[in-house]
């Protein structure tokens, strides 16, 4: 069907959500399938097994192996990835509008991978390599650590890639029970952008899925208590000082969401509160602020990296602007700046099909809406100082979770451990 | 140059950007310094009157320096921290014998000594004589030119010359290094886009990496599950190219994934086949299409163009010169530059034996 709005949007009879916008000025076609599944829908033996799975997808399906598989995707010039997060595992690719059938064929058998148990070994030494390589890099190691701390038992502080052990003991067996649990027509959308014939398409879908069918899914939502927490963690490998910081936030579904971004560009952006009083001082290196919502939660998310000498100082003139901000409001020119910014960003961003398939089929999964470009950008701008304000007004800074990552005896001490 | 131009404070410039929601972009490189912004057509006039300023008119004041060397310093020690950063700043080290060799950010004995004024007298190399201004996304060409001269056209000076690029002779060598993985780096010499071998060029080196079925891809992650991360690409610098490879993998596996790295762009230059040859042509034509929908990426590509070529292509010369390659061309191009004595650091918690090439 197509909407008035100017979307193309179908529930097949699976349950599949199948959604398009065709950009006429584009001259390519974005195709993703997004899975409503990740880290926080595993169990406590199934540590890193979307992300795993996500990997498998790409070793083939009954038909083909990965080689072949690689091979029939490179043929088509498509430009093809993956992704897994918390809430979301994706499979996207984009090519040009003729090859849109073969890549479709593709794209859907992705989500039907063989789980050969000779491809899942040699798979689990790639992805072992891969804990060890983000292990190399100190921002990853610092959040890590802080997201657990910062959800406590809640399955949203699960690890996306598990750790060495985890992973070391999943088995095809675990992960064909999960793809089946998860991985249900009705858990996933089919989102197209760009240059794509919607008719063909959609027939050409339905025959792809027609075996798949609809079970139901669930999503568990415990009950979440954030609790302040300081974590020193020592790491004699690093010369500098990371911190990183998490705050209770707002979820996908909480109208909040679009003032608590406006803050966080006002707090963390380039022209951003945190940016005077720490990077054009050259007190730190890096100090940013943004905020994540997700299903049924949200996040504030902050980081500061300095010389380990100025961790304590840094902090402490970090933890002064989100006192000040709390206590005196946002200004009305501040304001319209950090929307503008972001408003023009969505605006420049959604001109092309990848960037757009990413925007649309990420809001419906979250909000089960469709909302245009310019929908989004009328909704940046209406955000008023009096909602920045209100949200203010709630403390939203009052609970916080902060892991320090360093040489020890630069940082003990050099804390005044207030929680 | 952001620190405060044309009588605004950088709190000044950075609002009078927000104002307009333009997105800035670009810094200093290598060889050259970018200024760049993404921005709504209707702002154009705005966007040149700020980018004027601070091209033409920032004021470098002396207190600016000093929070800069600062920055400048900790991204220094940043590099520390992250493996495969250092081990690429490493191999520049020991690559190249001109200026090339150090970081963009100075180091640590540049940045001791630069003061204020040596700042100023280095800006009095951006002059108009080298400096582009590529735009594109929807304009009126009367109307840049008519921008260009009133905000640009009063710019003068003479013709900077580049130092020329030197290279030290190959070498193979470790940097101990507590880190996870051990990172592996290979760099050997190329070809530049102003080479009648750059498209053979490029097109080789899409067999070897850049796709899922490429060979590196294929031999080093998917058949021997050796690493996450392994890549080869083009690097260039002045007139010259190279190419150069990554792998970071854990100590135990670092000799045979270097070994089947290096196995690997042996075979390459033994040639490619035919299939080969049409995926990476089919990929590389993919990308130049889906880069022609981007006003950003087609900016860029307009500025690099006219700094290689004196001159820009239009996508339809890219695609015809990319289809216009034969196989027969790409094999002579590759018999022709055999691959010897590649230079090869490794950074990790123990050495790798540089020496054995296995056959894969």
């Amino acid at each position: 069907m197509k909407l008035e709005t100017g979307f193309d949007f179908v529930t097949l009879e699976n349950g599949l959500s199948v959604l398009g916008e065709a950009q006429p000025q584009a001259r390519s076609v974005a195709v993703g399938y997004f899975v409503r599944t990740g880290a926080r829908d595993e169990g406590p033996l199934e540590g890193g097994l979307s992300h795993f799975l996500e990997h498998m997808a790409f070793k083939g399906d009954a038909r083909v192996d990965a080689l072949e598989l690689n091979r029939r995707f490179d043929a088509l010039g498509a430009s093809v990835n993956a992704f897994t997060g918390e809430e979301v595992t994706a499979y996207h690719a984009a090519t040009l509008p003729e090859h849109a059938p073969e890549l479709l064929e593709l794209l859907t058998g992705l989500l039907r991978p063989a789980l050969r148990p000779e491809d899942f070994e040699m798979e689990k030494s790639v992805i072992l390599e891969e804990i060890e390589m983000y292990d190399d890099m100190p921002e990853s190691r610092l959040f890590d650590l802080l997201r657990p701390q910062f959800y406590g038992g809640h399955p949203l502080g699960n690890s996306v890639l598990g750790s060495r052990s985890s992973v070391a003991a999943l088995t095809p067996q675990a992960m064909l029970e999960y793809h089946t649990r998860r991985y249900s027509p009705n858990n996933v959308v089919l989102a197209f952008a760009g240059k794509y014939d919607w008719e063909a398409l959609l027939e050409q879908v339905r025959s792809l899925t027609s075996s798949w069918t609809p079970q139901t899914v669930g999503c568990t939502h415990p009950a979440f208590v954030s609790r302040s927490s300081v974590h020193i963690v020592p790491d004699e490998s690093l010369s500098r000082a990371l911190m990183g910081m998490m705050f209770p936030g707002f979820s996908s579904a909480d109208p909040q969401r679009l003032a608590s971004s406006v803050l966080a560009e006002i707090l963390g952006g380039e022209n951003g509160r945190l940016h005077w009083a720490l990077l054009d001082t050259g007190l730190a290196d890096e100090a940013s602020f943004s905020h994540q919502d997700g299903d049924g939660l949200g996040h504030f998310e902050g980081f500061l990296s300095c010389d380990l000498e100025r961790a304590a100082q840094c902090l402490e003139i970090y933890d002064r602007v989100l006192e000040q901000i709390v206590r005196e409001g946002v200004t009305e020119a501040e304001l319209r700046r950090a929307k503008n910014k972001l408003a023009v960003g969505v605006a420049l961003r959604d001109d092309t099909p990848y960037p757009r398939l990413f925007a649309l089929g990420l809001e419906y999964l979250y909000t089960a809406q469709l909302v245009s470009t310019e929908q989004m950008v009328r909704q940046v701008r209406s955000v008023t100082q009096g909602e920045v304000n209100a949200l203010l007004e709630e403390k939203p800074f009052a609970v916080r979770a902060l892991t320090a990552l360093g040489r020890v005896e630069a940082l003990e001490g050099h804390f005044n451990v207030k929680d | 140059m952001w620190k405060g131009a044309g009588g605004l404070s950088a709190r000044g410039l950075a609002e009078a950007q927000d104002d307009l929601g333009l997105q800035r972009g670009g810094g200093a490189g290598f060889e050259y310094t970018r200024l760049s912004a993404n921005l709504l057509c209707d702002d154009l006039e705005a966007a040149f009157a700020l980018y004027a300023k601070v091209l033409l008119e920032a004021h470098l004041h002396d207190n600016d320096l000093e929070p800069l060397l600062e920055l400048s310093r900790q991204d220094l020690l940043s590099l520390e921290d992250s493996p495969p950063d250092k081990l690429f700043a490493e191999l520049r080290q020991r690559f190249y014998s001109s200026g090339h060799r150090d970081p963009v950010q100075g180091t640590f004995q540049t940045l001791e000594s630069l003061t204020p004024d040596i700042v100023r007298t280095l800006r009095t190399k951006h002059t108009p004589q080298g400096a582009t201004l590529a735009l594109a996304g929807t304009f009126d060409w009367k109307e840049v030119q008519r921008l260009a001269q009133k905000y640009f056209g009063g710019w003068s000076g003479p013709q900077v010359d580049l130092d020329p690029v030197t290279l030290e002779p190959q070498f193979s060598g470790h940097l101990e290094q507590d880190s996870h993985q051990t990172h592996l780096a290979l760099q050997y010499a190329g070809v530049h886009p102003s080479s009648s071998d750059w498209y053979a060029f490029i097109l080789a080196i899409n067999v070897l990496s850049g796709n899922s079925s490429s060979r590196l891809f294929a031999e080093v992650r998917e058949k021997r599950g050796l690493a996450y991360s392994v890549s080869a690409s083009s690097e260039l610098m002045g007139p010259l190219g190279f190419l150069s490879a990554y792998a970071g993998t854990t100590p135990e596996r670092a000799e045979e994934t270097l070994s089947v790295l290096r196995a690997e762009i042996e075979t390459l230059y033994r040639g490619v086949n035919a299939d080969e040859l049409e995926r990476s042509r089919i990929s590389l034509l993919s990308s130049l299409i889906q880069s022609g929908e981007s006003a950003r990426a087609r900016c860029g590509s307009l500025g690099r163009d006219y700094g290689w070529y004196g001159r820009t292509r239009t996508l339809e010369e890219v695609e015809k010169a990319l289809r216009g390659v034969t196989l027969e061309q790409v094999n002579t191009f590759l018999e022709g530059h055999p691959f010897e004595n590649p230079s090869i650091l490794t950074l990790g918690k123990s050495a790798v034996s540089q020496g054995v090439a296995v056959m894969g």
